[in-house]
This record gives C-alpha cells, sequence and structure tokens, in this order.
C-alpha cells in the first residue's frame, strides 16, 4: 500500500497505480452495464427481483445480506485504494473529502436501498436513485484520480 | 504528553476511516448471514454442509464456490487492515502480532471449516464457529483501532527518536492533542 500511495522518487509505482486504475473503470463499467441489463435503471424490474411475483414471497433476508457482504467488500476495498490515490494528488483537501465521501455514502445507500425496497414493498425508484449516485459518483472519482495521480506538484513531476 | 497530529495520518483519515465503516459492514453481513444459512448451533451446521432429511450434503463444487472468492478476499481486506494499522504502530507489537495470528487463523479456519465438516467429521463445526467467532472479533478489532488511530480527535502522535522533523508548512498543520499512538515512517 505504501509502495502505491507514496510516489516520490518511485517512478516505478505509477505503472501499477495506472494498471489498477483501468480495471477498476473496468469493473466500474462493467458492473453499470450489469445493473442496467437486469433492469437497475427500471423501478418496476428492480421491485420485481426484490419483491417476486404478485403475491410470492420477496427475496430472502440471507440473500439481501449477502448481497450486501460481496459489496461491501468490493467497493470498501476500491473506494480505500482510490482515496489513498487521491491523498497523493495535487487536489484541494475539500475537494478530495467531498468526493470520497459522496462515493462512500452513495456505495453505501446502494447497498443498503434493497432493504428499503423489501421493507416498504415496493419504491424500487429508491435503488434506481442510489445505484445513479453510485455509479456517477465512483466513476467521477475514478476520473479524477485517473486525470490527477502523478500530475505536477509544484514543478515538481512526483513519481 | 501532548504531541503534533502527524499530517501523514490526519491525510489518511477519509479513506481510512471509510474503509473501517465497510470493514464494519462486511463483519455485520458476514455474522447475519452465518446465521441465516448455516443456522446458530453446531449440529445445524453439520447438518447444512453434510445433508439432512430436507436438504442435501454439499458438493465439493459447491463449497468450492463459495471458498475460492473468499480466499482472495479475506487476506486482500485483511492485509488493508492491518498495514494500515501497523503503518500507524497504533498497538504494541505483541498485540499486533497476536492481532494478525486471530485474523488470519479465524480466516483459514473459515474458509478451511466446511471442507472438514462435509468430508471429515461433523465436530468440525465447533471449530467452524470458534474460528468465525474469532475473524469476527478480529474484524470489529481493525475497525475499531483504525478509528482510534483516525479519528481527528485520536490522531495524535509521538515523534520516535529517529523521526525526520516534519517540514515547516507540515508542522504548522499539526494541532496539539494528547499522543496514544506512533505513526510509521
Amino acid at each position: 500500500m505504501r509502495f502505491l500511495v507514496r510516489t516520490a522518487g518511485r517512478p516505478r509505482s505509477r505503472a501499477p497505480v495506472r494498471m489498477f486504475i483501468a480495471f477498476a473503470a473496468l469493473a466500474l463499467a462493467g458492473w453499470a452495464v450489469q445493473r442496467v441489463r437486469e433492469g437497475g435503471l427500471v423501478p418496476a424490474e428492480v421491485e420485481a427481483y426484490y419483491l417476486g411475483v404478485p403475491g410470492g414471497a420477496p427475496l430472502g433476508s440471507a440473500a439481501l445480506w449477502e448481497e450486501v457482504h460481496v459489496g461491501a467488500f468490493v467497493q470498501g476495498f476500491t473506494l480505500f485504494v482510490l482515496g489513498s490515490l487521491l491523498v497523493v494528488s495535487p487536489i484541494p483537501d475539500r475537494v478530495r473529502r467531498a468526493l470520497l465521501v459522496t462515493a462512500a455514502a452513495a456505495a453505501l445507500c446502494d447497498l443498503l436501498a434493497p432493504f428499503a425496497v423489501v421493507g416498504l414493498g415496493g419504491w424500487g425508484a429508491i435503488r434506481v436513485a442510489t445505484f445513479v449516485a453510485a455509479a456517477l459518483s465512483s466513476a467521477t472519482l475514478l476520473a479524477v484520480v485517473a486525470v490527477r495521480f502523478g500530475s505536477e506538484v509544484g514543478g515538481a513531476r512526483p513519481g | 504528553m501532548h504531541a503534533p497530529v502527524d499530517p501523514r495520518i490526519a491525510r489518511h483519515r477519509v479513506p481510512a476511516l471509510t474503509f473501517a465503516v465497510f470493514l464494519l459492514l462486511i463483519a455485520a453481513s458476514a455474522a447475519v448471514v452465518f446465521a441465516l444459512e448455516l443456522g446458530a448451533t453446531p449440529a445445524r451446521m453439520a447438518a447444512h454442509y453434510r445433508g439432512g432429511r430436507f436438504a442435501p450434503a454439499k458438493t465439493l463444487d459447491g463449497l468450492l464456490l463459495v471458498a475460492v472468492p473468499h480466499l482472495v478476499a479475506m487476506p486482500l481486506v485483511l492485509f488493508a487492515a492491518s498495514h494500515v494499522v501497523g503503518w500507524a504502530r497504533a498497538v504494541s507489537r505483541r498485540g499486533f502480532r497476536a492481532l494478525l495470528a486471530l485474523s488470519f487463523g479465524g480466516a483459514a479456519l473459515s474458509i478451511a471449516c466446511p471442507f472438514l465438516i462435509r468430508f471429515v467429521a461433523p465436530a468440525a463445526a465447533w471449530l467452524h464457529v470458534a474460528g468465525f467467532a474469532g475473524l469476527e472479533a478480529a474484524l470489529l478489532a481493525w475497525a475499531t483501532l483504525l478509528c482510534a488511530v483516525f479519528v481527528p480527535w485520536r490522531a495524535a502522535v509521538r515523534a520516535l527518536p529517529g523521526d525526520r522533523p516534519l517540514p515547516p508548512a507540515e508542522a504548522t498543520l499539526a494541532a496539539r492533542v494528547p499522543s496514544r499512538a506512533r505513526p510509521g515512517t
């Protein structure tokens, strides 16, 4: 981790970090396409997935928590690494904090939104909104890291 | 004893605290899934893997489907958490090693025990419970330590004898608060 985030005097860290960013972008794009194809932008389809057919049983608690478990690992780890890269990028503190807190809050809301859909017996629009917010905020964070990581600071080129 | 907040730690506050929140969510969701799917008692857990009146025994493919992603995910999460806590020197060396042993030991048992229960002995369910409890305790401990190191009023450090003095720009940022932790370099 230190090898990744401390760039000064370590030019070799830039290549693996850029590769990580490329793979993270692909993962984010793949996740978004997958969600859209599964009906993630249509409230009725979200409701059908979590609540089942009318009169049927909704998705079980274990399945909901498994989704949270997998998402918490993937999103938590990715946000942590991107946040650490942001720390060594020439970005104002306030912007850095806002980017990461927004992305983390959106990711948490998206992970927990299915409970609201099941609990309220509808409102698939909540999950659509959290998905859009999570995808956009993560994409913004990723784009800022990709553009600013390793860029020049005060005339010196770190890493 | 008062010491300056180390800017190296302060800069990593938001990512580290974000990671701590997700660690807690990982631990909580794992506990719920464990209780809902495997059951609360070793006997039910053994029945889950070896099959019972209403459910077939788990196959090797089914067990691998769960074990393989965890073989990647668990060490990554534990490595990241322990690396940050170790970097901040939040605990003594002995405590750090004990926590590492608990974490990776618990993870290893949690991954291996389903195979042991299914193919060796149902009594390994007890080991599974112990391993999972150890891993959960370790995850809570890492999250707590991350919070202890990185929350603003605790992110204080005491300089080690050989530490390089902070550059003036960074030193002016430092606030003086009670110190418990010491950073690495």
